[in-house]
């Protein structure tokens, strides 16, 4: 619900939706930026898809309302909301041609012979697949299959594209091609994209603002940056990135300043974003990559031993095991000649504690 | 891999005993009378092919073949008629209510064809209900002969071939992904264009699959037509049966079912090759 002056393509006021007893989505309000490429995110169950779905018009709401490009779509049929819609089995029609897949909206609205030929021509050279124009989808790859579905959404110019976990079987390698091929089509062609996700960093990589769905509500929303550097609850903090989380109770100085009463010890942290009171458990959030190995006591260090050190490529992934047993991960830069950390070995988990976060203490249960 | 090498690790002695028992019956009560028949049909005192000479000169043989065939056809295109929708509506089911419909489906299954022939002639016939109803309503002037006619074979005969075709166009239906649907939702198609487009043509397998064995089954129909038809309604099977206890003679019965058989395998392996080339244009899945 940013204030932006963009109007809106999408706006849901309390959308809730109930199957019975069970609330699969609480009360939900949420507006998307006409151009504006957003990600629902979460775990299974957090519901993504079933607001997905209201979007599309699937299942109705149980209350609320939703707009779509300024149009009151609650109880409109899908046939009717002008959408278009990239599956994760990409549900290409099997009985007709590549050609035929992505004229079939075209023959929808009833364009000329002539015209659909070239805009399917159009479309085809935007994913670059021409060439496969007369073959039936199945003799198609799983990459290929899901750029011809994507080319079938766009052929029809539909104000929202939704997308349902578009790339989920496809392979790691053809999958961070295709978010790239994704990310191209919407900067070029501008259309609004609502995509849905469990994967973290295919919503760091493609989004302009993150959605971060958990049980049925929004847990947190903004921009990549944000969530990830800022998150309000240990739900964001875990869900997006990797982090150390380490519980404690807050105390506040004479001056304000704050710091964390934990098993492993005293941390200042700067001031929590929504006021934490002193005395009140909170849980303070460092990223792996804002620790380092040191040797001496530093002001924010914590001792411990490395219980393994595993190489990602470009980084370095160090498992610290503390002296309450809890375990923290430290990431450094890879580099040539870097003198190995030994297993067993008592370390230091050093960070600058501005790199610290307080957040609410995640609810029981 | 490993299944086929272990299939083959099974000597050929072995697979022979373990179908000895089912060739034996098979040989017993199929390939015998079979090949008595082909032998009868072909000797006759002597060896000649004058049975089937006559019979392609036999105006009866060739207006009850032509009957064959139409009301073969005929009752299969009624039952696709009358079984598409059901199957169409029993897909769009929720699983346990569809048990509970396709229950319904197989009842006729479970009675006995005479049963359900009297009960026709009871509902169809000249003093059934609907003609009580029609005399009743017109004042005695309304009366449509339903039974003993054309009309009454087909009736019969869908009661029976029905439910094949309903099996064999369901599973087309239940196999059809329903995010096709929605996918063509999303992009604007109404219903009709949904049908039309998508749902019939990936359902066509099991329409020609139901076809198949509806023209099967039909064609060699015996106790249907002679109970419900008219002297007009006189079928290859009832020919062979007045064949053989009529006219006592066994080379023209022998003749005219070898003659059936034929036909009939002809036919199935056209449906067959139709069917094949719509298998590989139907769904992938």
């Amino acid at each position: 619900m940013t204030a932006s002056s963009t109007p809106a393509m999408v706006e849901l006021q309390g959308v809730a939706k109930r199957y019975g007893e069970v609330n699969a989505l609480h009360r939900v309000d949420l507006s998307i930026a006409k151009g504006e490429f957003v990600t629902l995110l979460g775990p299974s169950g957090s519901g993504k898809t079933t607001l997905l779905n209201l979007i599309a018009g699937m299942i109705t709401p149980s209350s609320g309302r939703i707009v779509i490009d300024g149009r009151d779509a609650t109880t409109l049929p899908t046939n009717r909301r002008g959408l278009g819609m990239v599956f994760q089995n990409y549900a290409l029609m099997p009985h007709m041609t590549v050609f035929e897949n992505i004229a079939f909206p075209l023959e929808v609205r009833r364009l000329s012979k002539a015209e659909i030929k070239r805009k399917v021509g159009e479309a085809l050279e935007l994913i670059q697949l021409g060439h496969v124009a007369n073959r039936k989808p199945r003799e198609l790859s799983g990459g290929q299959q899901q750029r011809i579905s994507l080319a079938r959404c766009i052929v029809y110019n539909p104000a929202l594209i939704l997308m349902d976990e578009p790339l989920g079987a496809l392979d790691k390698k053809l999958r961070e091609q295709m978010q790239l091929e994704i990310k191209r089509l919407h900067a070029e062609l501008g259309i609004t994209m609502l995509y849905v996700t469990h994967d973290q960093d295919e919503a760091l990589t493609m989004s302009d603002r993150i959605v971060l769905m958990n049980g049925g509500r929004i847990e947190q929303q903004g921009t990549p940056d944000t969530l990830y550097f800022r998150p309000e609850t240990v739900f964001s903090a875990e869900f997006i990135g990797s982090s150390n989380l380490i519980p404690g109770t807050v105390e506040i100085g004479a001056d304000g300043a704050y710091a964390l009463n934990t098993a492993l010890g005293r941390f200042a942290a700067p001031a929590p974003e929504r006021a934490i009171k002193a005395g009140e458990r909170a849980v303070l959030l460092v990223r792996p990559e804002n620790m380092a190995l040191a040797d001496a006591a530093t002001p924010a260090s914590v001792a411990g031993h490395i219980e393994d050190s595993i190489l990602l490529g470009g980084v370095v992934r160090h498992f610290v095991r503390c002296a309450d047993g809890s375990s923290l991960i430290i990431q450094e830069l890879n580099q040539p000649g870097r003198s190995g950390a030994h297993r067993g070995e008592a370390v230091r988990a050093a960070w600058q504690p501005q790199h610290g976060r307080l957040l609410p203490p995640a609810p029981a249960g | 891999m490993a299944q086929s090498s272990s299939a083959s690790d099974l000597s050929p002695w072995t697979a022979l005993l373990l179908l000895a028992p089912l060739t034996a019956v098979m040989l017993l009560i199929l390939i015998y009378p079979l090949g008595l028949t082909v032998w009868t049909s072909l000797y006759n005192g002597r060896f000649s092919f004058d049975a089937y000479v006559e019979l392609a000169s036999s105006t009866l043989f060739l207006r009850v073949l032509r009957n064959t065939f139409e009301i073969a056809i005929g009752g299969t295109l009624v039952s696709l008629l009358f079984g598409y929708p059901v199957a169409l509506h029993l897909a769009a089911q929720p699983p346990r209510k569809r048990t509970a419909y396709l229950i319904m489906v197989m009842l006729p299954f479970w009675t006995s064809i005479l049963v359900k022939s009297f009960a026709l002639v009871a509902v169809f016939g000249n003093q059934g209900l609907i003609n009580q109803f029609l005399g009743f309503v017109s004042g005695g002037t309304l009366n449509v002969p339903m039974m003993f006619n054309r009309v009454g074979v087909i009736l019969g005969m869908i009661n029976f071939l029905l439910p094949f075709m309903i099996l064999s166009i369901l599973g087309s239906l239940l196999a059809l992904d329903r995010r096709l649907i929605l996918a063509a939702e999303t992009m604007g198609a109404g219903p009709l264009r949904i049908f039309w487009k998508i749902t019939l043509p990936l359902s066509l397998p099991g329409v020609l699959a139901g076809v198949l064995i509806n023209v099967t089954l039909s064609i060699g129909m015996y106790i249907t037509p002679a109970l419900l038809g008219g002297r007009q309604d006189m079928m290859v099977a009832n020919l062979v049966d007045f064949y053989t206890r009529q006219t006592l003679d066994w080379t023209a019965a022998s003749a005219t079912a070898v003659a059936l058989l034929i036909l009939s395998g002809l036919l199935v392996a056209l449906l067959g090759k139709v069917r094949g080339s719509a298998g590989l244009a139907g769904a992938g899945a």
